[in-house]
């Protein structure tokens, strides 16, 4: 039961934050001017806190049902973790901050920085990756590229699902401009492949589970239609196409 | 320095600024949804306008709370791998429930919060913004449950050279723990009352066009300041008697108790250097209890000057001490941290595992470049942090940009209707 609520959480984790990571790391390409860019972003606007919440999650998780493993896998990847974290710290402020002043450098400048920490953010987890299915040296650029790619693809067909215009069609590169139906699948499919991965990864780490998991797992259990609640009326909120630029 | 100082300079830097962050979040989050409540049962035009504007500091600041919680969490594991090997499986499942409980809907409904403004129906809204508080405070209760059970371990049982959870009510009521929420809920109330305050007063002083705006703004911030003064003693007094013999000592710098614990401690745990550093204590100590005697005053002082409107409008001296102010609670707050944590050493957890033991096997030089790549992308952030929130709080009410509809860039034009 443990290994099922970090599998949820970690999986939820991937697929949703996956979107947003892949966002930002289309974002150039998406997005040509710093007003485009901005319309882009507020795409995942509404979505990528409620997004990163599955990771602190997860990361809670380790904490309190697999403290052994917790301490194996971030102690274990020094480097990676230090790398991820500080990718994911640029990321977010970069899209904290990148609209609170209206002055094109500023705007290009952190625009630069939320594309360079989505890509940190893509090619870490693809090196923890490599590091847990034990690929060391130069073959573990192959995994780490093959997920960043994933992440990529995952941003572009969520963004398809979601902007309008030149900035869809610039998306839907991948479904082959095949509409609505075509998008949908094609963020499916990515989706999919990521929570693949996540399982995949999952059956190679040493899920022994702590001694918390008999009273804790009740609790966690009990909590997670109210989780999956407050998601879902984020998600039905902000279920329509982006309309104009938004808070970040 | 060794690794070991290393290790806990990063993490003392990251837990420094999250918490200096989090205080003010936690104390402004409050304020605002008092605000929101005010502005949606009396549909006041004020009051929403104070609600945008107040809630864009929230939001500046909340980020940072953010970006520097999220580096902690994963911090333990990757630094601490000592701590969470030995007592994962007790205080773990505090940081376990800290996040399910607390930060999961907490962030969520922010999310809901800062991006549905318009869309949402003006209840639900108000809703969203007190479930966000009081998911901050549990969230603040969750993290000193842990911070409590490594500054007084309790409810656990020792099996294995590793620690379990052995009676939960027990560490759910740990005094180390309830005790000290209330003392950092009532001190981030005074903390964000003393920068409302504060920020209104300068807005005053300047004569700028928001004087009804700032005048219901600074009597809201003074007027909280005074009870949550009280409260932050009450607590405080009460946490004082629960101090661990070591802190006490140092602090008290009594040659007599330091030389006691440090026998006792030996006779218990073998020979060793069991007290904690004496200067780091007692200077944290002594910067929290003379700040705070000082807002105290400016507190009274403050009531009894509000109620007079001329003041209010005119009394520019007040006005400037008041913006001169907003620094000293955050100093206080420092100072009560580094009294608290320092007064811990050399323990990560209380009589049981010590520092030096709860690090992970890393290198000099991992330990260094975590180090400096840390603090070189927190000092920045921190800049930018402090800098926005006084560039808006300067500029007024009129440029907030939270919860206002901004301009389209591109032009609405027909799009295909999604269909699946």
């Amino acid at each position: 039961m443990e290994i099922l609520v970090l599998a949820f959480f970690a999986i939820g984790y991937l697929v949703l934050a996956g979107a947003d990571i892949g966002v930002g790391m289309v974002l150039p390409y998406l997005g040509r001017t710093p007003g485009e860019r901005r319309e882009v972003l507020a795409a995942i606007a509404p979505f990528f806190l409620g997004n990163e919440v599955w990771l602190v999650a997860a990361g809670g998780m380790l904490a309190g049902l697999f403290p052994r493993l917790e301490g194996e896998l971030l102690a274990g990847n020094p480097g990676v973790v230090v790398a991820l974290l500080l990718s994911w710290v640029l990321r977010d402020a970069g899209l904290w901050l990148r609209s609170r002043l209206a002055a094109r450098a500023w705007q290009t400048w952190w625009d630069g920085v939320i594309v360079a920490g989505s890509w940190g953010l893509a090619l870490s987890w693809g090196s923890l990756l490599s590091g847990v299915i034990g690929i060391a040296g130069p073959p573990a650029l192959v995994p780490a590229a093959v997920l960043a790619a994933l992440f990529a693809a995952h941003g572009l067909a969520f963004a398809a699902l979601r902007l309008r215009g030149t900035l869809r069609h610039r998306a839907a590169v991948l479904s082959g401009h095949s509409g609505g139906t075509g998008e949908g699948r094609t963020f499916a499919l990515t989706a999919i492949a990521l929570a693949v991965v996540g399982v995949l990864t999952g059956t190679r780490l040493a899920l022994e589970a702590g001694s918390s998991g008999s009273w804790l797992t009740p609790v966690i259990l009990a909590l997670l239609p109210v989780l999956v609640a407050a998601q879902a009326w984020v998600w039905w909120t902000f279920r329509h196409r982006v309309t104009g630029p938004s808070y970040l | 320095m060794d690794t070991v100082d290393l290790a806990r300079l990063q993490f003392a830097l990251t837990a420094g600024a999250h918490f200096s962050f989090v205080a003010l979040t936690l104390g402004l989050a409050t304020l605002v949804a008092v605000i929101q409540t005010r502005a949606t049962i009396g549909r006041s035009a004020v009051h929403l306008r104070m609600v945008r504007f107040w809630g864009q500091l929230y939001v500046i600041n909340y980020a940072m709370g953010i970006v520097t919680g999220l580096v902690m969490e994963f911090q333990l594991g990757l630094a601490w791998r000592g701590l969470t090997d030995f007592a994962g499986n007790a205080f773990g499942s505090a940081l376990a429930l800290e996040t399910v409980v607390a930060f999961f809907v907490e962030s969520t409904f922010l999310g809901l919060w800062i991006f549905g403004w318009d869309r949402l129906n003006r209840w639900a809204h108000l809703a969203l913004i007190w479930v966000v508080v009081l998911t901050a405070y549990a969230s603040a209760y969750w993290v000193l449950v842990a911070n409590g059970f490594m500054q007084n371990p309790v409810g656990y049982r020792r099996e294995g050279g590793v620690l379990h959870v052995a009676d939960v009510a027990a560490m759910l009521t740990n005094p180390a723990a309830t005790v000290a929420f209330g003392h950092v809920l009532s001190a981030s109330f005074l903390l964000a009352a003393f920068v409302m305050a504060g920020v209104s007063a300068y807005h005053l002083a300047r004569r700028t066009a928001e004087r009804e705006f700032f005048r219901k703004s600074l009597r809201l911030g003074l007027g909280v300041s005074l009870p949550a003064t009280f409260l932050t003693a009450t607590f405080g007094g009460i946490g004082f008697g629960l101090l661990q013999p070591g802190k006490a000592a140092a602090f008290n710098a009594d040659p007599a108790r330091i030389a006691q614990v440090q026998a006792e401690m030996t006779a218990l745990h073998g020979p060793g250097d069991y007290v904690p550093p004496q200067g780091w204590v007692s200077a944290g100590g002594i910067t929290m209890l003379a700040v705070f005697g000082l807002l105290f005053y400016l507190s009274i002082a403050g009531v009894l000057l509000m109620l007079f409107r001329r003041a209010v409008y005119g009394f520019r001296l007040w006005h400037w001490t008041l913006v001169a102010t907003i620094p000293l609670p955050f100093i206080a707050m420092m100072g009560g941290w580094i009294f608290r944590e320092m007064g811990r050493q050399p323990w990560a957890v209380y009589g049981l595992l010590t520092t030096a033991e709860a690090m992970s096997p890393m290198t000099e030089g991992q330990a260094r470049f975590s180090l400096i790549a840390f603090t070189a992308v927190f000092a920045v952030l921190v800049v930018i942090n402090y800098w926005l929130l006084a560039r808006t709080a300067r500029r007024g009410p009129g440029e907030v940009s939270l919860g206002g509809a901004p301009r389209p860039t591109v032009p609405e034009r027909p799009d295909p209707a999604l269909t699946f």
